[in-house]
């Protein structure tokens, strides 16, 4: 099991990805909007500590629906399924942009001003998905890796974030999963990457997956 | 168009504060106010919106300065013959804690003349009911991001039923569309803010 937190500076987050999170697509807000964005992000960024948590345990196709991991008979259902190909091992992840990130969005929010609220919000998402990102980076075992796949995508039901959380220590980075499946803080991410010699890295979850009511889709 | 009505579609809170004062300096009732300025620049930026002119810091900019404008006009409001269009109970269900876009709605009801209890994230059955008896709603919205909390709704609009109340459900958020609205037995549906008042209204004609 591999924990760690780190801290990062405000213009690691970069402004495409805000913009991104923000609903600008192949575009940028407008002056104001952006010195708006930019001071929210100034001003929370150095308040949060980002933490992950994995480990790698021994996996195997099951059938084009299921899989299992380390004991475990998951149901990630077809579409991620169909990319897991090769897949010998996985690593099984959980981030999070922290209780401080979540702390300081709450004393942002209070102040009543929805668009700051927004931002902040739009920055976490950004946060968390940062914890995934730096994770891929940092490890450094055997792979290749595919992309990461999570509960609530492509089609894998998000009640299986507790039989995921149940192959971890209780509370992993302070991370709280509640009866619904929703992880409090709320800028929280949490799933695995494949592992396998042949494995073949495949396109970015929304290119592959079919259901259009996900209100994370992105254009594939 | 006047000041005001610059000043929010623009989405400038501190010059609709000055624009909505100087108004009432005029002479101008709270209502007049609201109909002729703030509600069609509301209206106007909802329909840049809908045409993807606009994107949402827009539109929450421009419901923050409505706000700013609507909290001079309350107290009057409240103390003169200013009536509303309709009283809207909103929340997001129960499990879910996503309240950005339920937020915004209620801003753009408010926007628009409607009264609206906003009943925050994580709301049961029973506080909604409870909560529409206390106000006479004429409304309940069910707002949801989750696909895995949107079938609570369900459960709200059967308790509604059950309850014998008469009130409007509509629902809305990201994962819900018009067929789901209709399969769960709900009144209205809309994909977003803009459209949520146009639905709204047309509940209550």
């Amino acid at each position: 099991m591999v924990e760690k937190a780190f801290r990062i500076s405000p213009d690691e987050v970069s402004e495409k990805e805000i913009w991104f999170a923000m609903g600008y697509k192949d575009s940028a807000p407008d002056e104001r909007v952006r010195e708006m964005a930019l001071a929210v992000r100034d001003e929370l960024v150095p308040k949060a500590t980002l933490r992950y948590i994995y480990q790698v345990v021994e996996a195997e196709k099951l059938s084009p629906r299921q899989v299992r991991f380390a004991g475990k008979t998951f149901t990630p259902e077809g579409i991620i399924c169909s990319y897991l190909k090769g897949m010998t091992h996985a690593l099984l992840f959980i981030g999070t942009a922290g209780w401080e990130y979540d702390r300081a969005k709450e004393e942002l929010k209070a102040n009543g001003d929805i668009v700051a609220d927004f931002i902040a919000d739009s920055i976490g998402s950004v946060l968390a998905e940062m914890t995934v990102s730096r994770m891929e980076k940092e490890y450094d075992g055997p792979g290749p890796l595919s992309m990461p796949y999570s509960p609530g995508y492509c089609n894998w039901d998000i009640r299986e974030q507790h039989l995921l959380f149940s192959l971890f220590p209780e509370r992993p980075c302070g991370v709280i999963l509640s009866e619904s499946s929703l992880m409090t803080p709320e800028k929280s991410v949490s799933g695995f990457f494949a592992l396998g010699e042949t494995l073949q890295r495949q396109p970015y979850h929304c290119q592959i997956c079919r259901n259009t009511r996900c209100y994370k889709r992105r254009n594939a | 168009m006047d000041n005001l009505y610059q000043a929010i579609f623009k989405g400038m809170a501190p010059m609709a504060k000055t624009a909505v004062q100087e108004s009432l300096d005029k002479g101008k009732t709270p209502q007049g106010i609201i109909d002729e300025s703030m509600i069609p620049a509301m209206e106007a930026i909802g329909q840049e919106f809908e045409a993807g002119r606009v994107f949402v810091p827009n539109l929450l900019l421009s419901a923050r300065a409505m706000k700013s404008a609507l909290d001079i006009l309350k107290p009057l409001m409240l103390a003169g013959q200013t009536t509303t269009i309709g009283t809207v109970v909103i929340g997001t269900v129960k499990g879910d804690l996503h309240d950005i876009g339920k937020n915004l709605v209620a801003s753009m009801l408010e926007g628009r003349g409607f009264k609206v209890i906003n009943l925050g994230t994580d709301v049961s059955k029973e506080r909604f009911i409870e909560a529409a008896k206390e106000n006479n709603a004429d409304i309940i919205c069910l707002s949801a991001l989750l696909t895995t909390t949107m079938d609570y709704m369900k459960e709200v609009v059967d308790a509604v039923r059950a309850d014998g109340l008469n009130v409007k459900v509509m629902v809305g958020g990201a994962p819900l569309n018009q067929e789901f609205a209709d399969g769960i037995g709900a009144d209205g549906y809309s994909s977003n803010a803009n459209e949520a008042v146009v639905v709204a209204k047309k509940l209550l004609s």
